[in-house]
């Protein structure tokens, strides 16, 4: 007997379904998986043995051989020992050969028989409410996950005997059935069937911090003119430097940048939590993302946790900061190629990893945010107090890859908190009063940009600044003069322009000000590190 | 000196290298350069040294071994390179008089001359914006009025200073701790092509020899030899500065200090030599003056017009120093001092305003000085 049951697998931030079909056939006895199996995926042969003789399913002595469909695509991840297990019974006519039709099945199986939480399930569910599949059917821990997609009924099992039951019509209880919608109801869906817990995986070696809305911009004091550039980079999503010595609140700002940065929309945060999904960091507690993720890599991280690699390509930080922040504190402490790496996808918004099989493609539209001291000391350009040489100043930044510091339009200089900032209590502004700016900034570029290339100021081409930074007489005159006083470069102009145009947005001007260019010119990289 | 003598005495700057002064005064005594030159083809130098200079005698003989003379002297000659012995005319006078004169030295360009004054601007690498503005005045208004100015053409004071006197179209002589082929260092090489066209680069080191660290405290006792008086912009407590002032005062020479802030750290060496006995000095007019009418000073020095802008721009001139702030620092501060908050595009405006204007300057990345 044959049969075919239908399930998923992930490819890169891709996600296809994939047909497990099985054939049972008289012969000598054995279990064969082909289709590129990863070795997870081959061990699922005995899992499956045992999965099924301790739910009362009896092997006969025949010869299975499981293919996974299309054969050409490497298969990794425990997700198929569910529908290999429904597969072989469907095959041996214990569950009805209709019974599994426009079904999908995700699921690891414990030796007892129990459905255990996988990796990547909601971007499998999305392509399979895509692909017109109408019922999933997936580890009772991952339903809220399947229920974030409303397109396709998502049921979740906790055995195997229920995902019998599921099939052959017996189990058609309210509570298996998907909750309707939203998050809290797939989080009471859970708690009916007594599931708590973390995903079954370590704990990821890098810091993904879930904003709980206690992080404000109004908790910093002092810092105007840090919180001014921090503004007008989230209004244009320009990439930021802040250069300063140690304890002068990088990291404080940075982290709280997120919460100024527009909120996600309803495809950007399934867009993002598909990503964590397939990197096991979506928490049932958390939900769907809903805040901007913001990723504070150590500065002794790997080329490779950075972009992402492995065998099969697994997302790395900079996938995991999709349409949020990346934060490189110290940033001269970086291995010189590792932030090298940075430049394709600083350039195309993705990272692209290609390996044998083919090509993985994660999303990486991420606005980068360096923090740096000034010197090793910390102290330039005070040579009253500054203890370096200036070839070590110049060694010290110079170990900032160029190309990466070229794509960084806004630069600013952050000071030591003076005495009275700390001992006052903060009454900055607060994130969503910034928010609120920054979003009608933004407001303004989605319709200059409509229908063309760029989305945000920081994305404008030379061409694109000629046409939509033009100048006045007078604001030409000052720029001649700042090109001159200030020694600026070709591209410092551009992004002097650049900036400006974003200045001017937030001030809601339609025409570039002398007063907008002159911000920007202060926002210019200093000199040193040009 | 006749020329062939000489072509010897280049051998044997050659051939003792460096850290050779006591082999030197040991072969003085046993003859000219030629007769040693003699003594060495045949293997017999040993003689005339002591044990202690053994290695140092066999070094000498190893080198002179295939070793042309008249074409290796001819080779300085064909790159441009002059090779002045003590006791020749053309061997600055005042250089001549200190204890331990080089033998020799090889310049390209010009010396400087024996009837004009000469003073030598020295201090910090690691200067501060005043003292860049300093240096870069004094050298200036001296160079202008007359004076040579001598240097060791480091970062920071010295190439500044040295920087400022060709600028005005003055005399610049800049003595080095290697070969006078060697530009170090390196980044201030278009002060070392100026100074090979307009005005001197002297050596005691044959041309090859690589900048070392210990050459450069013997180089310091050539600087303040060569001039009249020292004049310390900006040093710390324990600066290389001090090693010239030191050698200055052996050689009788004046020595003047620019006083600064007593909080500064880079002021402090000047500071403190001021307290000890060094001329306190506030203008190159004032130096002038001092240095006396040999020079026939002139009233070049151009009074500085203190404008001050009105209103905000004023205000904030005012809250500028020679020390760098950054724009958060002046922000507060300002806020501090007259009671109003100024928005950050604002300020950034009025800085510019004041950068524009000539009254402030704008260092590494957003922090301003005043200008001097």
């Amino acid at each position: 007997m044959f049969s075919t049951i239908t399930s998923g697998t992930l490819y890169g931030i891709r996600s296809c379904l994939i047909q497990v079909e099985v054939d049972v056939s008289q012969g000598l006895p054995c279990f064969q998986i082909v289709g590129l199996p990863g070795s997870e995926v081959r061990e699922a042969r005995e899992r499956v043995k045992v999965a099924l003789k301790n739910v009362g399913v009896e092997l006969p002595p025949v010869s299975i051989n499981v293919n996974l469909s299309p054969a050409d695509i490497p298969k990794s991840g425990t997700m198929f020992d569910l529908p290999v297990a429904v597969g072989i019974m469907t095959a041996l006519s214990k569950i009805p050969a209709k019974a599994a039709t426009d079904t999908l099945l995700i699921g690891e199986l414990g030796l007892s028989g129990e459905v255990k939480p996988v990796k990547g399930v909601l971007p499998i569910v999305r392509e399979a409410a895509r692909r017109g599949i109408r019922r999933c059917i997936l580890p009772a821990e991952n339903l809220w996950e399947g229920s974030l997609v409303e397109q396709v009924e998502s049921v979740g099992v906790s055995d195997m005997r229920q995902a019998i039951e599921t099939l052959t019509g017996i189990r058609q209880t309210a509570e298996c059935r998907r909750a309707e919608g939203n998050m809290e109801q797939g989080e009471n869906g859970v708690q009916m069937h007594g599931v708590h817990g973390d995903v079954s995986q370590p704990g990821p070696a890098y810091n993904v911090s879930e904003h709980d809305g206690r992080e404000d911009f109004a908790d910093i004091s002092g810092q105007e003119s840090l919180k001014r550039a921090a503004e007008v980079a989230a209004a244009g999503f320009h990439h930021l430097l802040i250069v300063g010595p140690p304890g002068a609140g990088k990291t404080m700002l940075a982290s709280r940048i997120p919460t100024i940065l527009p909120p996600l929309s309803a495809e950007e945060s399934l867009e993002v939590s598909s990503i964590y999904s397939i990197s096991g960091l979506l928490r049932s507690e958390a939900g769907l993302k809903k805040e901007r993720p913001f990723l504070n890599p150590h500065h002794t991280i790997t080329g490779q946790a950075l972009v992402g690699g492995g065998r099969i390509p697994t997302p790395g930080i900079i996938s995991l900061a999709h349409r949020g922040v990346l934060f490189l504190d110290e940033l001269p402490e970086f291995k010189r190629e590792t932030l090298d790496i940075l430049r394709q996808p600083l350039e195309d918004r993705k990272v692209q990893i290609a390996r044998t099989y083919g090509t993985y493609i994660y999303p990486a539209d991420f606005m980068l945010v360096g923090a740096m001291n000034p010197c090793p000391c910390g102290y330039y350009p005070d040579m009253g107090r500054c203890r370096c040489t200036p070839s070590e100043v110049r060694r010290y930044l110079r170990r900032v890859s160029g190309p990466v510091l070229d794509r960084i339009d806004i630069c600013v200089q952050a000071q030591p908190v003076a005495f009275q900032h700390i001992a006052a209590p903060a009454v900055g502004e607060s994130s969503a009063q910034i928010r609120e700016r920054v979003m009608r900034a933004r407001q303004i570029q989605t319709e200059r940009f409509r229908d063309t290339g760029p989305r945000f100021n920081a994305d404008m081409k030379a061409g694109d600044v000629e046409r939509y930074c033009v100048l006045g007489e007078n604001e030409q005159r000052f720029m001649e003069q700042m090109f001159v006083t200030m020694q600026m470069s070709a591209r410092g102009y551009h992004k002097v322009l650049k900036v400006a145009r974003t200045i001017a947005d937030l001030a809601g001007c339609e025409r570039i000000g002398e007063e907008h260019l002159a911000e920007a010119v202060c926002y210019r990289q200093t000199e040193v590190l040009q | 000196m006749t020329e062939r003598e000489k072509a010897y005495m280049h051998w044997l700057y050659q051939a003792v290298g460096m850290g050779g002064r006591g082999v030197l005064k040991r072969l003085e005594q046993a003859g000219t350069p030629e007769e040693i030159y003699g003594l060495a083809v045949q293997g017999r130098l040993e003689e005339k040294l002591s044990a202690r200079y053994r290695s140092k005698a066999e070094q000498i003989t190893a080198y002179t071994e295939g070793y042309d003379v008249e074409a290796e002297y001819a080779k300085l000659t064909a790159a441009g390179i002059g090779f002045v012995t003590v006791g020749e005319a053309e061997y600055p006078k005042r250089l001549a008089t200190i204890p331990d004169a080089p033998y020799a030295l090889y310049y390209v360009g010009r010396l400087p001359e024996d009837a004009r004054p000469s003073v030598a601007i020295i201090g910090a690498r690691n200067c501060s914006e005043y003292g860049k503005g300093m240096a870069r005045q004094f050298g200036e208004v001296l160079a202008e009025a007359g004076v040579q100015i001598i240097s060791g053409m480091a970062r920071g004071i010295d190439g500044i200073g040295q920087q400022a006197a060709l600028r005005s179209g003055g005399y610049s002589l800049g003595v080095l701790g290697c070969g006078v082929d060697i530009c170090y260092p390196p980044e201030n090489r278009p002060l070392y092509e100026e100074l090979i066209s307009a005005g001197g680069i002297c050596s005691e080191y044959p041309p090859g020899i690589t900048p070392r660290a210990v050459l450069f405290p013997p180089r310091n006792r050539i600087i303040s030899g060569l001039c009249d008086a020292v004049l310390v912009i900006e040093a710390k407590e324990r600066s290389g500065t001090l090693i010239t002032v030191d050698m200055a005062l052996e050689q009788g020479r004046e020595v003047y200090a620019l006083p600064g802030r007593a909080t500064d750290l880079l002021s402090l060496g000047c500071n403190r030599l001021i307290r000890q006995g060094a001329a306190l000095v506030m203008s190159p007019q004032e130096m002038l003056q001092e240095l006396g009418a040999a020079c026939g000073a002139t009233e070049v020095y151009k009074q500085q017009v203190l404008f001050k802008p009105e209103g905000i721009p004023g205000r904030l001139l005012e809250l500028l120093d020679y020390q760098p702030k950054s724009m958060e620092q002046i922000r507060q501060e300002y806020a501090a001092l007259y009671g109003a908050e100024m928005s950050v595009p604002k300020l950034c405006h009025e800085l510019l305003e004041l950068c524009t204007g000539g009254y402030a300057g704008r260092v590494g990345g957003n922090y301003y000085v005043k200008k001097m």
